[in-house]
């Protein structure tokens, strides 16, 4: 028998770490799921006819969830960034993040990532609402001057919308000393979540002549999303001692209730049948699809914040 | 000639008795707010009655090489001090807490006032000469800084005809606390 005893008090460490709570998760989820619809909306621009692949064609009007995609993308970037600024301890000093630049640190590539987010997603939505300036002559010049660059500026979302996707995950995998968080896995799996939370959104906002194009789009990403959850939860109990348990914690501790009902049955199984029987025409679209694939991806930030620090210091 | 410093400490764990004093120096000389420290005392008893051990020792920040918070302090307001100290630059410090999931020996925590912060082997007395606050305090002689790129001796002597161990080496981080059994 072994009994430890220690007046050790630091209660951000015990009797667990307990240092990222609810802000962090809903920035998580914000973070994945606007990077999600900047990708999208970039990626239509880019596919589009005359866009960069179709340049012989004159441009298209921009579809209506282009636009939605391109205002939402900076908007619930810009709420999901004053959650991180919550959880700050020492807000006054926010400014020291854009002071440095450590290569090593995810947390600063992820700061300079979303300071890139934000000038050209504001171009690319300025953009693509061209047509309701009218009574603006400049701010139609400046919306015309930025459409010759368009391609450039979609091709840059793109990337940088990708990146904040993975930076989510890879933020909180690189903490090697929490062993449910160490997982390279997280990063794809948070990337996946996030495109699928941005293709369900639109699918909720889509008129109906669209949603079969988000929906099938959906199904792929969930495909996707659950071959990334496979991936993460074998690389736990194919892990170290530690890992192992911290995984066990997840799939049959305190966490399994929410981690099987909320997000691996409502966030993935669910939607993608319901959608595959949409997409072959057998049930109508139905906004309780995406509205299960929102809150699963919301769930799994959750069940991954808290869960990660529930479990025991690597040792 | 000097030479670049790169302090450790060994803790001997025969001699300590667990009496606390190191905590309470370390939170009289760094001003450590109720409710938090810098260093603290582990008491481990093994075994059944009446075979029975129980290894006492004081524990605190190992100033890792190889520090993950150093890795990924998104600032850099947790750096390498270059006398083999890791130390916390608060003016640069968010209160992100990066560094706090960073550890894998749980050495941090938050101040009130909203920096991270954790034991600096009292740098300040070390810039005067002077042996950390729990070291000059330790009773029973229990605490010892060494300068491992020294060759005076002491920490081979320290060493010598003791079992040493240190906290989850496998971590990776090359930690710089020694115990000696």
């Amino acid at each position: 028998m072994t009994e430890f005893i220690t007046n050790k008090v630091n209660p951000a460490v015990l009797p667990h770490l307990e240092i990222w709570g609810s802000d962090v998760a809903i920035y998580l989820f914000l973070g994945g799921l606007s990077g999600g619809l900047l990708v999208i909306s970039a990626a239509m621009v880019l596919l589009q006819n005359g866009g960069i692949f179709n340049k012989n064609r004159p441009r298209e009007n921009y579809s209506g969830m282009v636009q939605v995609a391109s205002l939402l993308a900076p908007v619930l970037l810009g709420i999901g960034m004053l959650f991180l600024f919550l959880d700050l301890e020492f807000k006054l000093h926010v400014w020291r993040f854009y002071t440095n630049f450590n290569i090593t640190s995810p947390m600063s590539w992820g700061s300079w990532l979303l300071i890139l987010f934000f000038p050209f997603s504001a171009l690319q939505a300025l953009v693509v609402f061209k047509n309701y300036y009218q009574r603006a002559p400049k701010f139609q010049q400046l919306a015309a001057v930025m459409e010759s660059q368009l391609d450039k500026i979609a091709f840059i979302n793109v990337h940088v919308g990708l990146a904040i996707g993975v930076y989510t995950g890879i933020l909180l995998s690189t903490f090697y000393a929490r062993p449910l968080w160490s997982s390279p896995a997280l990063g794809f799996l948070f990337l996946f979540s996030g495109l699928s939370s941005a293709a369900a959104l639109l699918l909720l906002f889509a008129p109906r002549e669209e949603k079969t194009f988000f929906s099938k789009m959906d199904m792929y990403l969930i495909a996707l999303e659950g071959f990334a959850a496979t991936l993460f939860i074998l690389g736990g109990m194919t892990g170290i001692e530690t890992a192992k348990e911290a995984m066990l914690l997840l799939l049959v501790g305190p966490y399994a209730p929410w981690f099987w009902v909320l997000f691996v049955l409502g966030g993935l199984i669910v939607p993608l049948l319901l959608e595959t029987f949409e997409a072959i025409g057998k049930i109508k679209f139905t906004p309780l699809v995406p509205l299960l694939i929102l809150v699963g991806g919301l769930s799994l930030r959750f069940i991954i914040v808290f869960a990660g620090q529930s479990v025991p210091t690597f040792s | 000639m000097s030479r670049k410093k790169n302090y450790a400490m060994v803790i001997d764990t025969r001699a300590c008795v667990g009496c606390s004093a190191c905590v309470y120096a370390c939170k009289s000389e760094n001003s450590v707010p109720e409710g938090f420290c810098r260093d603290w005392i582990e008491q481990k008893i093994q075994g059944s009655f009446p075979n029975l051990t129980m290894e006492l020792r004081s524990n605190r920040c190992q100033h890792c090489e190889d520090a993950p918070c150093v890795t990924y302090c998104p600032t850099g307001s947790s750096h390498y001090a270059g006398d083999g100290t890791v130390q916390i630059d608060r003016d640069l410090c968010t209160g992100c807490k990066a560094c706090l999931a960073a550890c894998p020996y749980d050495a941090r925590y938050i101040h009130p006032i909203g920096y991270a912060d954790k034991c600096s082997f009292c740098q300040h007395r070390l810039k005067k000469g002077l042996q950390p606050a729990c070291v000059t305090t330790c009773p029973t002689d229990a605490l010892h800084l060494v300068d491992l790129n020294s060759n005076d001796g002491i920490f081979e002597n320290l060493l010598e005809d003791r079992k040493t161990t240190q906290d989850i080496v496998h971590a990776g981080t090359g930690p710089k606390l020694f115990w000696l059994q």
